[in-house]
């Protein structure tokens, strides 16, 4: 006897076929032998079924049993955020890994603005001392400039047209 | 209420009525928590003997009982009197047992014997044995063979037998339940009634 007829006889004993397939097994079993004996023994575990479970009794008493119940009943009622956490959406859960990375994105790109605005300045006041060094358009010159009190020195590498003394190679301007 | 008027103008003792758990019910939906232990203490033996039958274990049909009430409680609003509230009741428990057994199979390396079972196994191809071997057996020494086994299947094959036999559920129900086709249902129920009938058949050997 094959599987399918083995499953289709079991349905026929637990009522789950349809009219005309109940009768085409009725019919069966009016000539087949070997599915009437399954059949017999489907309906006999069947019966006895029936009869019911063996009753179980709870080995616990009501009060502590109950106890129990309204403890974890009454810790629930005091954790509804908590209990709610687990159950995160996508968007919630996306959202807990772009804050912090996006946080990280901004400092980083915080960081690269201050460094190329740092090195930018750096230019910019070696540009004014290069300005200063050049402000004789000399080559064989060098100049000092000291703001705070007003006043330029330059010294030249050779003998100016007008010296005022021949030892002393500066100009105070 | 008017189930029980009824019964006991008919002459039936009141008793075999079951209890009208409507009033408490609504009262638990409102939030009455005394309503709501007057219902545990009416479904308590029940709701734990279903989860022991599935799980054959005390303290683990104790905690998802205890659990079911829990998630009861939380639902209760859900709850539309469609069906009893025992059988809704039922319904929480023995899904809660159908995960804790999803989670132990998970854990658990299947042996080649379950395997083997799983498919129908050598009982598939038994030979018939037409003889009742529970028949003449009073009904309590019934149901403890019955009940021995049942301790002797595969978890999946006797949580088919209990939502079958017991809970009267149709296969495409108990297909819904326990997440697979309704082929592996008549499968499961296929090899679990012959094995079933086996094994009774081995207890009265042993008793002659």
């Amino acid at each position: 006897m094959n599987t399918e007829l083995q499953l289709k006889l079991q349905s026929y004993v637990d009522g789950e076929l349809s009219a005309s397939e109940s009768r085409q097994i009725a019919d069966l079993l009016a000539r087949d032998a070997e599915a009437a004996a399954l059949v017999q023994q489907l309906q006999n575990t069947k019966s006895a079924f029936a009869n019911g479970e063996l009753e179980v009794k709870l080995p616990e008493s009501r009060e502590f049993y109950w106890s129990k119940i309204s403890r974890e009943i009454e810790r629930e009622n005091r954790q509804p955020v908590a209990a709610a956490e687990p159950s995160l959406s996508l968007w919630q859960s996306l959202q807990r890994l772009l804050i912090p990375a996006g946080a990280f994105a901004a400092l980083t790109l915080i960081g690269l603005v201050g460094l190329f605005a740092l090195r930018t300045t750096n230019q910019d006041s070696f540009s004014v001392h290069y300005e200063s060094d050049n402000a004789v358009a000399d080559a064989d010159a060098f100049t000092y400039n000291d703001e705070e009190n007003g006043t330029t020195f330059i010294w030249f590498s050779y003998p100016s047209e007008n010296e005022f003394t021949e030892s002393d190679d500066s100009l105070i301007l | 209420m008017s189930a029980v008027q009824k019964t006991s103008e008919s002459g039936l003792t009141p008793a075999a009525a079951p209890p009208n758990d409507s009033p408490l019910v609504k009262a638990a939906q409102g939030g009455d928590m005394r309503a709501f232990e007057e219902l545990v203490a009416r479904h308590r033996d029940k709701i734990y003997a279903r989860a022991f039958s599935m799980m054959r274990n005390e303290q683990d049909a104790i905690d998802l009982s205890q659990e079911a009430w829990v998630k009861a409680w939380q639902r209760l609003a859900q709850f539309q009197g469609d069906s009893s509230f025992a059988t809704w009741l039922t319904r929480i428990v023995i899904n809660l047992c159908l995960d804790q057994l999803r989670k132990h199979k998970r854990h658990r390396a299947e042996s080649i014997e379950e395997m083997d079972e799983e498919s129908g196994g050598v009982e598939r191809q038994m030979p018939v044995v037409t003889i009742n071997p529970t028949a003449g057996l009073e009904r309590g020494e019934l149901r403890q063979r019955i009940d021995r086994a049942l301790g002797q299947l595969s978890a999946s094959h006797r949580t088919v037998i209990v939502l079958h036999e017991f809970e009267e559920m149709e296969y495409k129900e108990i297909a819904k339940t326990m997440g697979c086709s309704i082929g592996t249902v008549m499968s499961r129920l296929f090899y679990a009634r012959r094995r079933m009938a086996s094994l009774l058949a081995d207890l009265k050997k042993a008793e002659s």
